[in-house]
């Protein structure tokens, strides 16, 4: 086995030098806390000037209590966030008026407007008229101050004390709390459930789908000049193939470590969410059998290709395996309880992005636990002799790429 | 010694390598030739393990050559190539660990090859920084660093100028005096001719001829002779004597028919040419291959 971690050393230095897994190393975190953090930042930020937002209502009755419906949004200087204007009455020529609040709205004098119409038959239309429809949160505080004035106005036509639309408008929101060990109590966000799960199922794949393409790519470069025969005359199959397993999860693991400093960094800054280190063990062990799993799958089907581009299409249909199982996780957050993710939780290919998920989202009965374990430790094994015994034909097949069916006899020998 | 006993290799419905036995001794180059495609390889790769033999046994100094015998045996395969982007010390080093060489040897061994094929200068250069005849250089290095008992030549001087093929050609002499085993496969014939002791002559498979060089040459090169001469040589193609000719402008080679000596045809030629010169001669290795290999007998 002292050949085994010679090969390990070799690919490990070698490698870790490499523009590549240096880029990789630094932008995948780049990439994954710009992606997580891009929207909120966006969504939440704040106006900071008043928006002049014009209103032409054909009916008349609705500027008034809309106003009051508006007022109560505030910019944090206590200046109103929306001023409205009324743009028209009742009786007056309304192509004209569309047609200058149009222009208005073009040169930015208005931010935007609404457009109120009532037909005859009691419908009633709104339009918000603006330069970009993508602004969710006006839209938003738009049309609930809308529907709040309408209903007022029903009420109120119909003889009913307007408190009772206080009570109606008043909803109760459900708060979430995820219960813990020992009868605490957590709030439970989804965006943070999302992001402490997710953080670490993607960074899996990422370290999967970019290692994973530097071994098959080595793989190649060693068919391709025969520099696996001169290997191959120095030490066992088996050797090379542990060597490569070692030196890759070497690297693999430098990226983790790597990743978790820039992560706890982040995190003491308060960038990012304290929770998802909340789990770090049980998610680590997982994390590191889910990359021994898919890099003995790698290495065995990485040993079939014989040119660059076999390798590329290969890669790139195994980086697409590779995604699914974080697919899968996307309706076990919304359904941790489903019978669904209980069987995910037992397939070993969804192990790792399952259980890492769950751990996150409450407690985990220990003996789903052992067995996700037993059985991931089981298809690791299974996967490095299968790996092995591909690899010991498939590294020596050069020109054509074996047929499946090849393949499927080596493994039998 | 190597020994390699009715060794035989089918891949799926072709026979590679048919029922082959041969034995290399110590201190001499065995030859292993053939054209393209008749199986040389295939049998290096058999030998170091690299792929299963169908039946058969190869022996090294009297036990199968295995696992243990890795260390023992340097590889030069016929087409080259080498980590591009790493740096030439730390290759040699690499294949020095993988022979199990510690680490100290492995660098000053590593430091001596390099100067002794002049190319110390590049030894933290990255290998695509250097020429195509200094990568040759560092691979031909990588192969004999650990210092192996067996040494196998896939086409050694491919790629190297003259005065490097001159070079590499001392450096395996000079194994030869240090008692090591070594297989040469090779097209070159004439470097073949110099340096190889002993020959197997190999052709889809199977054996053509196999011996010393010497042996094989007598066998082969009976009445055979070289005449040159000034004038006219058409004569010499109805003399009765002449099994075979092979003329050129202003020399020939003829090849007796049995029984005839060598004198006997220069009585009857002399009055018709002007004869330069008259010489009995071995045939060429180059001769050899090809006439065995088109189908020849001898």
């Amino acid at each position: 086995m002292n050949k085994a971690f010679i090969i390990a050393k070799w690919e490990y230095l070698e490698k870790i030098k490499t523009k590549t897994f240096i880029i990789s190393l630094f932008l995948t975190p780049i990439i994954i806390i710009g992606f997580a953090l891009a929207p909120t930042l966006i969504s939440n930020r704040q106006d900071d000037t008043t928006k002049v937002i014009g209103v032409i209502d054909t009916s008349g009755k609705y500027f008034t209590p809309l106003l009051r419906n508006v007022e109560k949004y505030k910019l944090t200087n206590g200046q109103p966030n929306y001023l409205l204007i009324n743009l028209a009455g009742r009786d007056k020529n309304f192509t004209g008026i569309k047609k200058s609040a149009d222009e208005n709205t073009l040169s930015g004098k208005l931010e935007g407007y609404l457009l109120i119409r009532e037909y005859s038959n009691d419908s009633t239309k709104a339009e918000y008229r603006s330069k970009n429809s993508g602004n969710f949160k006006d839209l938003g505080i738009l049309r609930e101050a809308f529907n709040n004035t309408r209903i007022e106005l029903k009420l109120s036509e119909e003889g009913i004390n307007p408190s009772l639309m206080k009570f109606i408008s008043n909803s109760v929101d459900i708060k979430a709390l995820k219960i813990e060990k020992g009868g605490e109590e957590s709030p439970s966000d989804f965006l943070i459930l999302f992001f402490t799960s997710f953080i670490f199922i993607i960074l899996l794949m990422m370290m999967v789908i970019s290692s994973g393409g530097m071994l098959i790519r080595s793989l190649v470069e060693e068919k391709s000049n025969k520099l696996i025969e001169i290997i191959i005359s120095s030490c066992t199959p088996n050797e090379l193939l542990a060597g490569k397993v070692l030196g890759l999860s070497g690297l693999g693991l430098t990226q983790v470590f790597i990743w978790t400093l820039i992560g706890a960094a982040l995190a003491s800054s308060a960038i990012l969410p304290r929770e998802v280190f909340n789990h770090i063990l049980p998610v680590l062990l997982f994390f590191i059998l889910g990359f021994v799993f898919y890099s003995a799958i790698y290495v065995g089907i990485g040993s079939i290709v014989t040119t660059e581009q076999e390798a590329q299409q290969i890669t790139s249909y195994l980086s697409l395996a590779m995604i699914l199982p974080a697919a899968f996780a996307l309706p076990a957050i919304e359904n941790p309880n489903s019978a669904f993710v209980h069987i995910l939780s037992f397939i070993p290919f969804t192990i790792p992005a399952i259980m890492i998920l769950r751990f996150n989202i409450g407690p985990i009965p220990v003996w789903e636990v052992l067995v996700s374990i037993a059985i991931m430790a089981a298809s690791i094994y299974l996967s490095i002799i299968a790996a092995g015994k591909v690899f010991r034909v498939g590294i020596l097949s050069y020109g054509k790429r074996p047929a499946l069916k090849e393949v499927i006899s080596w493994l039998r020998e | 010694m190597l020994e390699v006993n009715n060794l035989t290799k089918t891949f799926k419905d072709t026979v590679a390598v048919d029922d082959i036995s041969f034995n290399v001794e110590p201190g001499k180059i065995f030859g292993l030739l053939g054209p393209n495609g008749a199986g040389k390889t295939t049998i290096i790769r058999i030998i170091l393990n690299i792929i299963k033999p169908s039946s058969g046994t190869i022996l090294f100094e009297g036990r199968p050559f295995t696992k243990e015998f890795f260390n023992a045996a340097g590889y030069l395969p016929e087409e080259r190539g080498l980590y591009k982007k790493s740096r030439v010390l730390d290759t040699l080093l690499y294949f020095a660990g993988l022979k199990n060489m510690n680490k100290k040897s492995a660098i000053t061994e590593s430091i001596k090859w390099l100067s002794k094929l002049g190319i110390e200068n590049y030894k933290n250069k990255k290998i695509e920084e250097l020429s195509k005849g200094n990568q040759q250089k560092v691979q031909f290095i990588a192969s004999v660093v650990h210092n192996p008992k067996l040494l196998i030549f896939d086409e050694p001087f491919g790629g190297f100028d003259p005065i490097n093929q001159q070079i590499i050609k001392d450096i395996l002499l000079s194994f030869v005096d240090s008692g090591k085993t070594i297989i040469l496969s090779t097209h070159q014939m004439d470097t073949a001719e110099k340096l190889c002791s002993d020959i197997f002559l190999i052709n889809k498979g199977k054996e053509v001829c196999s011996g010393s060089l010497w042996q094989i040459k007598k066998k082969s090169g009976a009445n055979t002779i070289r005449i040159e001469f000034a004038g006219d040589s058409s004569y010499l193609n109805s003399n009765p004597y002449v099994s075979h000719i092979d003329s050129y402008s202003n020399y020939a080679e003829v090849q007796l028919k049995d029984n005839i000596l060598p004198y006997d045809f220069l009585r009857t030629i002399i009055d018709k040419i002007n004869i330069n010169q008259f010489s009995i001669i071995e045939p060429s290795l180059n001769k050899i291959f090809i006439d065995a290999i088109k189908g020849n007998s001898y």
